[in-house]
């Protein structure tokens, strides 16, 4: 992430507007035209001087080996949309042309652009609601493909990712097909609300008829409230979240649990062990799995819409609420401790006396050299989506999960979960199985493009 | 001064002198060893010594300095702690002995509520056979209503498995509303309200039949902790909230409010017995009773308003539907304290962690100076 070099932001945006100057002084109202756009000039500058004074000039890189979005630390982009659409596209070469119609404008849209001019009596090319400037704020666009992208349909069933395949439901799973799975998902998360919808606005806009809307879901982090810049912030459970997340920084940790090794991994270097010290080498047949080469370097992401009902919870004695956790509340430190980044010992508490055996802590994390390679990259979103029939608050979780093999890590996760006391008062209703691909290469290449070649 | 004001003065006077008469007697030292009515029997010297050698410095049977352990008890009774680390309430606790009769009231109960079921399942058979779906429709509704009345939503181990192919929705199978396993009630419900062949219906009504004899063989041994009982007094209620009243568990009859309406019947048993344990404890019964009454009040208000009978959720006007809202709410916040209120254990406090060692204290310190960066 870097933020806009503010005098290339400014010439790039004169230039663009100059050139349509050029152009409108060769017609016939040239003067009057020219007039009209050195105000348009004047007011994008202004705007853009306003725009890149604070935060909304940092921006996040679109084309990198993996796509952004996924190890970008999310607390500082508070507000997201997850739109799932679904193909339309009447064969292959069209449905590749959408995607890189998708990848273009969210390449200009996430590095920050110009609302450009058309003739007056033409839609404008930009719904222009964030004004003459589209200021990055931060903004990342996550593109993921489902498994029914690789049906019949497009002739993509040879390329299909090996761990991919449609969610299934869990016990205690309540998913509404309306609110679930999708060919392709999109991840738009940014500092701004209106960044957010701006950017499903545009995208959805640059896709018209090939892909189509099937599901969204919005979702905002909560603040970083303290009482230190460490502490997490939390759920709508009041609970921290994200405390026991992997480093990202950690760049071979996020080559054996995120990211998927190319097809054929070199034979010279040895497997890494993994962060946690007593972790077991992870195996090599684990990691090059088969799958298909334009997949290496993408991941698996999972997504969860998860009800939470928040009311149910409110009726819960602290003592057991804390219980259902495994932490308190307050300082979010496990049982017993005192500070949220001390580790639970589970070694010393063999019989869940201090934690519960059912422990949500326990079960998505048992910090057991076996399950060191299950653990996953969350980088959820709360909800809030109104009042549902029965009067109550319509809020909750929008779970999401980067990782290597749905299989080995999250799936074997929440089948631990089923046992957890928590789930009565949660109710998953939707989300699904995607595939996040490698990055764009670079203007010239997009998101996808290895299914196309 | 006109003459009967003069008198009354007069009269106000002598009553002054007579009570400041009696009370200066009362309180006068008393040399006499008959000590009289209102004596003061000694006069306190004009200096003690201080019985406690030297000055106190912790409260007694603390090691909180006098100058903290106000506010430092005041926090710990915030969260439901006392000074040795136990979780505390007012209430001393019930012995688990105190639920056996509760809980074989209920068993008594439930079975009465099988039996009905199964008079009810036998009607829809008949009905589904004769082609009639009005009358199916009615017995269907009669028999799942029947069925809601044990709250049986959370019975355990075996009898959670009966009450799956029962009662189960098709969200939580894996192929939905065409999965095989999608039987009983709602599978009925749905070919009943989507104009499904009803002579396609009797192998579902079968099955529910004989589920519901196996169910009355488990019901009658089944377990609960005192725990479980009484939290299922507000759980009952809170299941018809999230999946009837929402419509989620009843999206072909949208007969949220009947079944509501047997939740509401099913509280009212378990409440009836465990009313001689809470009697006296805290204000719960009252709450309960009270806020128990209102809801009963607005479903028998939308029930005259139905003619008898109950509307569908989409039937069912603004207002009422806001009132069942709330009411429903309402009877969960008094339900809510029921648990607490019949607690049988003291809680032991929380074990500490050892202090870290120094390997520990540096992999915390490095997770914290991780997150720390993460902006």
């Amino acid at each position: 992430m870097s933020p806009l070099d503010r005098r290339q932001f400014l010439t790039g945006s004169a230039a663009v507007l100059g050139a349509g100057a050029l152009g409108a002084i060769a017609g016939a109202e040239a003067e009057a035209e020219s007039r009209a756009n050195a105000a348009v000039t004047q007011s994008a500058s202004e705007q853009a001087r306003i725009a890149l004074g604070g935060e909304l000039a940092t921006r996040v890189p679109f084309d990198a080996p993996h796509q952004a979005g996924i190890l970008t630390p999310a607390p500082a982009q508070a507000q997201a949309t997850f739109v799932a659409l679904d193909a339309i596209a009447p064969n292959r070469g069209v449905l590749a042309t959408a995607l890189q119609n998708l990848s273009t404008r969210a390449r200009s849209l996430t590095q920050g652009d110009t609302v450009g001019a058309e003739e007056l009596d033409d839609p404008p090319p930009d719904s222009g609601i964030l004004g003459p400037i589209n200021a990055p704020d931060e903004l990342t666009i996550t593109i993921a493909f489902g498994a029914s992208l690789f049906d019949r349909r497009y002739g993509l069933q040879a390329l299909r990712p090996r761990g991919l395949e449609r969610m299934p439901n869990f016990a205690h799973d309540n998913l509404d097909p309306a609110r679930s799975h999708g060919d392709v998902l999109l991840s738009v998360c940014a500092g701004q609300r209106d960044t957010v919808t701006h950017t499903v606005r545009e995208l959805m806009r640059s896709v018209v008829g090939h892909l189509t809307p099937r599901w969204r879901i919005d979702g905002f982090q909560s603040a970083r409230r303290g009482p230190t810049p460490a502490n997490h912030p939390r759920n709508l459970f009041a609970f921290r979240d994200g405390t026991a997340n992997p480093d990202v920084n950690d760049a071979s940790l996020m080559d054996e649990l995120i990211w998927l090794p190319p097809a054929h991994p070199p034979t010279t270097q040895p497997a890494r062990p993994l962060a946690t010290p007593s972790a077991p080498p992870a195996s090599p047949g684990a990691r090059s799995s088969g799958e298909p080469a334009w997949a290496s370097g993408g991941t698996y992401q999972v997504v969860r819409t998860i009800r939470m009902h928040v009311e149910f919870w409110d009726r819960v004695g602290m003592f057991e609420q804390q219980k259902m956790i495994g932490r308190y509340r307050v300082s979010g430190a496990p049982l017993g401790g005192t500070n949220e980044f001390e580790d639970p010992r589970y070694d010393l508490d063999p019989q869940g006396k201090r934690i519960p055996l059912v422990a949500h802590i326990r079960l998505a994390n048992p910090r057991t050299p076996q399950t060191a390679d299950q653990r996953i990259l969350r980088r959820g979103y709360n909800f809030d989506r109104g009042i549902d029939e029965a009067g109550d608050l319509d809020q909750g979780l929008v779970f999401v999960a980067f990782n290597q093999d749905i299989q080995r890590q999250f799936a074997t996760i929440q089948k631990r979960l089923e046992e957890e006391e928590m789930v009565d008062y949660i109710t998953p209703v939707g989300g699904g199985y995607f595939f996040a691909p490698p990055g764009a290469h670079g203007p010239g290449d997009w998101v996808g493009s290895g299914l196309f070649v | 001064m006109k003459p009967g004001r003069k008198s009354r003065w007069a009269l106000a006077a002598v009553f002054t002198l007579a009570v400041c008469t009696f009370v200066g007697s009362a309180l006068a030292p008393d040399g006499s060893s008959n000590a009289r009515p209102f004596a003061v029997s000694q006069l306190a010297p004009k200096s003690a010594p201080n019985p406690l050698a030297g000055r106190l410095k912790k409260v007694y049977g603390t090691s909180t300095p006098a100058s903290r352990y106000g506010t430092e008890n005041a926090d710990l009774e915030d969260e439901g702690t006392n000074v040795a680390g136990e979780q505390i309430s007012e209430l001393s606790p019930l012995p688990p002995r105190a639920f056996t009769a509760p809980e074989n009231e209920y068993r008594a109960y439930a079975e009465r509520w099988i039996s009905s079921a199964l008079t009810g399942a036998a009607s829809l058979r008949r009905a589904l056979a004769a082609a009639d779906r009005p009358a199916a429709i009615a017995a269907w509704e009669s028999t799942w209503s029947d069925y809601l009345h044990l709250g049986a939503v959370y019975l355990t181990g075996a009898a959670a498995t009966i009450n799956q192919a029962i009662d189960g929705t098709p969200g939580v199978l894996p192929g939905g509303s065409t999965d095989p396993h999608f039987v009983g009630l709602h599978r009925i419900e749905m070919g009943l309200w989507t104009g499904e062949s009803l002579a396609s219906l009797i192998g579902y009504d079968m099955r529910l039949e004989g589920n519901l004899e196996r169910l009355r063989g488990v019901v009658a041994h089944v377990q609960f902790t005192p725990l479980e009982y009484a939290t299922r007094s507000h759980e009952i209620i809170e299941d018809a909230q999230r999946d009837l009243l929402s419509g989620m568990d009843v999206p072909w009859s949208g007969q949220g409010v009947l079944g509501t309406a047997a939740g509401l019947a099913a509280t009212e048993e378990v409440f009836h017995t465990l009313e001689p344990l809470i009697s006296g404890r805290e204000n719960t019964e009252g709450e309960v009773r009270s806020e128990l009454l209102m809801l009963s009040g607005v479903l028998e208000s939308i029930s005259r308003h139905s003619h008898g009978g109950y509307p569908s959720l989409p039937e069912l006007g603004s207002y009422e539907h806001e009132q069942l809202n709330g009411y429903v709410a309402g009877a969960l916040s008094a339900l809510e304290e029921m648990p607490g209120t019949l607690e049988t254990e003291v809680r032991r406090p929380i074990p500490k962690l050892p202090p870290p060692s120094p390997a520990e204290k540096a992999a915390a310190s490095a997770a914290e100076k991780a997150a720390e960066q993460t902006p």
